[in-house]
């Protein structure tokens, strides 16, 4: 079996010896868009206002949180430190391995907003272009988020010290897919800023990876 | 000049006796032109027809929030001198930027605020220049954060230097983004920047205070790297010399 | 170019009606410089003194 395959098997394995990984960032985002009416009101036209808004916020704070400990259990049981003496350069490795995260834990979220978008009472358009953004700009996320675990990962009581020091870099790409959802909510055209997330997403895939798999480099080998 | 002053840089020590006096000189200079400076803007600097006096924070303001940038552009090149040259100082240098540089993020956006409040009613309004600033702050933040969380200061530099560098790649990203975000929702500007046409009795004294508060930075950065580099070179021989006769 | 804008020193301190703004702005200004200053100065002193106290446990060792 090449490389990759045995990579992709072993995080199945993994999703099947723990299936409640997979759950626990979607309780999250059902709970914190619950606390929303509570919070607000449970008039319908105010929550189909921000609700797009805020499950892109909610599902925004799920999935950093789940990427926290990304490489962390990898980290200590020493699987990352033969990852170097593998015959594929690190970057694309840890690219498998943000890959193979999108797959099994953040793609699950995805799919469970429009049940948060019933919650809110979205418009049916709004939601369809909330998961469209969702799907396009979350491999920019994913990766940014693996940047924040692999620098983190030497430090002691990090917490989401991780989170913080990546949450300044979403910026464009929540403004951006805000911007979608509000032509969306028009219905005026939303390609052209899907095309400039969608480009963005796929730029910081190539070379965020690079930048993860450095500071992993430098966690492992300690300061040399 | 050239190769040899450059490699010059790679000593800590050299550093240490040469900055003690650049520090002093950077002081007093700072203190000048910081004095004369306010004094003008504050006092001689005609009023603003349209703002009164509270214009006259600008004379903090912007030499405060452009210097906010300008350190965080420092610190990536401190960080890509020390990838590539491996030069230590490079990382005192980095470490002592991110805290000034944090500081002056936050007097710009205390000012900037303060200023709102005349200007246009509120402490706060999420426009471009605030939002950006704030964002950088964020930036800031996290580096001294992350060189904090971790305990072998190599490597914490290393660290860091990847997270600024990445940092300084997405931050004009960022600043464009914020732009275009605030154009969606306020089509009529609401901007706290200047009139583009300034009479020079009003930008003459704010060169005066750019000049001053940049070498009030130097100045403080200084002498933070000379702090650092004691700690950092504590059994060094020629620290224990140094201290020795003092 | 460079006249007194004010009738007064006193009215130079209240700078009607804004003076409430423009002068905690500059003393917080000072206050930040002079704390990093002061900060600086301290941190410098500390390394100094854990210097020293190596230097005398070292003596200690040696004698």
């Amino acid at each position: 079996m090449s490389i990759e395959k045995r990579m992709l098997a072993r995080e199945l394995k993994l999703i099947a010896a723990r299936p409640g990984d997979i759950f626990k960032p979607m309780w999250f985002l059902i709970l914190v868009i619950s606390m929303v009416p509570l919070a607000l009101a449970p008039d319908s036209d105010l929550l189909a206002e921000i609700g797009s808004a805020m499950i892109w916020v909610a599902t925004l704070l799920a999935l950093l949180l789940n990427t926290e400990h990304l490489f962390q259990s990898d980290f200590s049981d020493g699987v990352l430190e033969q990852w170097l003496f593998l015959d594929r350069p690190l970057a694309w490795l840890v690219g498998l391995k943000l890959v193979a995260h999108w797959l099994f834990h953040v793609l699950p979220l995805i799919l469970i907003t429009p049940i948060a978008g019933l919650m809110l009472s979205v418009p049916t358009e709004v939601l369809i272009a909330l998961l469209i953004t969702l799907f396009v700009a979350t491999p920019a996320l994913t990766c940014f988020s693996g940047l924040g675990a692999a620098l983190t990962l030497g430090s002691s009581r990090s917490g989401i010290l991780g989170v913080l020091v990546m949450m300044p870099l979403f910026v464009p790409v929540v403004i951006l897919a805000a911007g979608v959802l509000i032509r969306a909510t028009d219905g005026s055209d939303t390609l052209p800023l899907l095309a400039l997330l969608g480009a963005f997403s796929v730029v910081a895939a190539t070379l965020v990876p690079i930048a993860v798999s450095a500071a992993i480099r430098l966690n492992i080998g300690g300061s040399n | 000049m050239g190769w040899r002053w450059f490699h010059q840089w790679g000593s800590p020590r050299w550093f240490y006796e040469r900055a003690g006096r650049w520090q002093l000189v950077c002081g007093w200079l700072a203190l000048i032109l910081l004095v004369v400076g306010s004094l003008w803007g504050l006092g001689f600097a005609p009023v603003d027809y349209q703002q009164g006096n509270s214009y006259r924070i600008i004379y903090l303001h912007v030499p405060v929030a452009f210097l906010a940038q300008a350190m965080y552009a420092a610190m990536a090149v401190c960080a890509v001198v020390l990838f590539v040259w491996k030069m230590k100082l490079a990382d005192v240098a980095m470490q002592s930027i991110a805290v000034m540089g944090f500081a002056f993020t936050a007097m710009a956006l205390i000012s900037g605020a303060v200023w709102g409040k005349p200007t246009w009613g509120t402490y706060w309004v999420w426009d471009a220049r605030l939002t950006s600033m704030l964002i950088l702050a964020f930036l800031y933040l996290g580096v001294i954060g992350l060189r904090a969380a971790i305990q072998d200061p190599d490597q914490a530099g290393k660290a860091c230097g990847i997270l600024v560098l990445v940092g300084v790649v997405n931050l004009p990203i960022i600043k464009y983004s914020v732009e275009w975000w605030n154009t969606l929702h306020q089509p009529a500007s609401l901007k706290l920047t200047e009139k583009p046409a300034m009479p020079a009795s009003m930008w003459v004294p704010l060169l005066v205070n750019i000049l001053g508060y940049y070498i009030a930075a130097a100045y403080l950065v200084l002498g933070s790297m000379r702090a650092i580099v004691l700690e950092r070179e504590r059994r060094a021989t020629w620290v224990k010399e140094l201290v020795g006769r003092a | 170019m460079l006249e007194f804008q004010f009738a007064s020193l006193a009215a130079f301190f209240e700078m009607a009606p804004h003076g409430v703004y423009v002068w905690p702005i500059y003393g917080l200004g000072l206050l930040v410089i002079g704390g990093l200053t002061w900060v600086n100065a301290r941190q410098h002193r500390q390394a100094i003194r854990m210097v020293q106290r190596n230097l005398e446990r070292e003596e200690t060792h040696e004698s």
